[in-house]
């Protein structure tokens, strides 16, 4: 872990296009400003309709940046005009979004290769390392199934590892497992930790859950409400590996916990 | 068990249709009104002596050609003018106004243009499928989740891998819901322009039946015509069940009540 940061966030700011002849619409995130470290797990915790996703989009570019700028790796990469937008600015982001968005007419393992594939990129090798990240997340003897034949559960691992797969340097994950029930929940915790342990990529994962963020991440944000921006920070100092399962157990997670729920309220 | 239920349940509606047809054949004389008994038997024999296979062959070839030329355009024009919303928009009256217009009412231009020979029905065939294939394609173009489209624009896929592996796939139930309500139309708008004007074809089969006051021939014609409706039916019912084993099985309503 260099302490050189690979992904910089200056004073964002993101307001959403007015009518004609109104007074300028509000912002929604405004001087927002952090920064995420190579092979750091970084998570951001903010209520329901703090701008989240709106935040993840500017930084996969899939949405416009109204003021400040994102400096990837010292390059500014920020756009504020809609045709000049790089989604994923060239496969260095990826992003794991709250939807699974799996292709329904493509089988779990054409799914998960479905990058590699439109990348040009698909050999003997990108093949079998896809068939490690099926199998290290249980979805072995699944490879041939369409999505509507998946449990959620095995849809959103599925959607994970379409993403870790293609080893995009830096991951956004917006609240990937949200709309799951809290066993299926624990278990893919624990999956996503199993393959961060793997390949130690650099992860900002969002999420509205305090227990995923600590449980999750090296350091956790958390957001103010509107207009958005960060409104303290914490280190997470529980060691790895974790325990998903006990993680309330574990000495540092009450503190945490504690001092993240009076900031949130 | 539903299965043959269904398959029981439909040979008993049609030997009620078989059975009224019977009698209403016998109340108002078979001069006027021939017999289920008669037409199958001149089924048979028209089948045997090959003048139905020649006929609805040639039926069928111009409804082929037909569907192919209107139809590969319709599937071709949506995708094209994907990325020009202002041209789709510019032209939509006019493809409106040609969904619309009785392109029946087109048969007599079409054989003034094109003479009595299979020109004019393949022309008639086309502008029917046309339409119909066009709106169909266009609405699955449009009904196209963007979020499919930028999950695959951040993985690295370009245009023409979000064409060929987001827009064409996502389109395919609907291009073929678009055929299927086509088929049965191309096959009629052959039949219609072959009795406006023809020396073949099912159509013409009717045509004679008629002038000749022999209603046993007409049946028979209108009986290989429904036939070929089903087989085409048939087809096309395979073809999405090999194209679209992505897709959940839809709901039943047949094994609802069981």
């Amino acid at each position: 872990m260099s302490d050189t940061p690979l992904l910089e966030i200056r004073n964002l700011g993101k307001r959403f296009p007015t009518r004609q002849g109104r007074e300028p619409s509000p912002w929604v995130i405004q001087e927002l400003s952090f920064s995420v470290r190579a092979g750091e797990f970084l998570t951001i915790i903010g209520p329901s309709g703090a701008g989240k996703s709106t935040l993840l989009n500017m930084i996969a570019q899939i949405d416009t940046v109204s003021a400040g700028e994102i400096v990837f790796n010292g390059e500014t990469v920020t756009s504020h005009d809609a045709r000049t937008l790089r989604p994923g600015f060239d496969r260095r982001i990826g992003y794991v979004t709250q939807d699974d968005n799996l292709l329904p007419w493509r089988t779990t393992i054409d799914n998960v290769l479905f990058p590699i594939e439109v990348q040009g990129r698909l050999n003997a090798e990108t093949r079998a390392h896809a068939e490690v990240l099926v199998r290290a997340v249980g979805l072995a003897g699944f490879e041939r199934y369409y999505p509507h034949e998946l449990s959620g559960g095995m849809r959103k691992r599925a959607a994970l590892i379409r993403t870790l797969a293609y080893d995009p340097p830096v991951i956004l994950m917006d609240e990937p497992f949200a709309a799951v029930d809290a066993q299926t929940r624990t278990q893919l915790q624990a999956d996503l930790l199993t393959l961060w342990g793997l390949g130690r990529k650099t992860i900002i994962f969002v999420t509205h859950d305090i227990t995923e963020a600590i449980a999750l991440g090296d350091r956790a944000l958390v957001l103010s409400r509107q207009p958005t921006r960060i409104a303290a920070e914490h280190a997470i100092p529980i060691p790895r590996p974790r325990n998903v399962q006990d993680i309330f157990a574990l000495e540092g997670f009450a503190a945490v916990h504690q001092r993240i729920r009076s900031e949130i309220q | 068990m539903t299965r043959w239920r269904t398959y029981t349940d439909r040979l008993i509606v049609l030997a009620f249709i078989l059975a009224a047809w019977q009698v209403g054949s016998v109340l108002v004389g078979p001069y006027w009104l021939s017999s289920p008994a008669a037409v199958a038997a001149r089924f048979v024999v028209q089948i045997l002596n090959g003048e139905l296979i020649v006929q609805g062959g040639y039926t069928i070839e111009e409804a082929l050609l037909g569907t192919v030329i209107g139809g590969v355009p319709a599937v071709l024009m949506p995708f094209l003018l994907r990325r020009h919303p202002v041209i789709v928009a510019i032209l939509d009256p006019f493809m409106v106004g040609g969904y619309g217009a009785p392109k029946l009412a087109f048969a007599p231009l079409f054989i003034l243009w094109f003479g009595i020979g299979i020109e004019s029905k393949v022309a008639l065939v086309a502008s029917v499928v046309f339409f119909i294939v066009y709106f169909n394609t266009l609405s699955g173009v449009r009904a196209l989740d963007p979020r499919l489209v930028q999950m695959a624009q951040i993985a690295g896929a370009g245009e023409r891998h979000v064409a060929r592996h987001i827009v064409f796939p996502a389109a395919v139930p609907h291009i073929l819901a678009g055929f299927r309500i086509a088929v049965p139309y191309a096959i009629g708008g052959a039949i219609i322009a072959e009795l406006i004007s023809s020396n073949r074809g099912l159509g013409y089969l009717v045509q004679t039946g008629a002038m000749n006051f022999d209603t046993t021939s007409v049946f028979s014609a209108i009986l290989a015509a429904t036939l070929i409706v089903h087989a085409a039916n048939w087809l096309l019912n395979g073809a999405e069940r090999a194209l679209l084993r992505w897709r959940p099985p839809p709901q039943v309503v047949l094994d609802t009540w069981t």
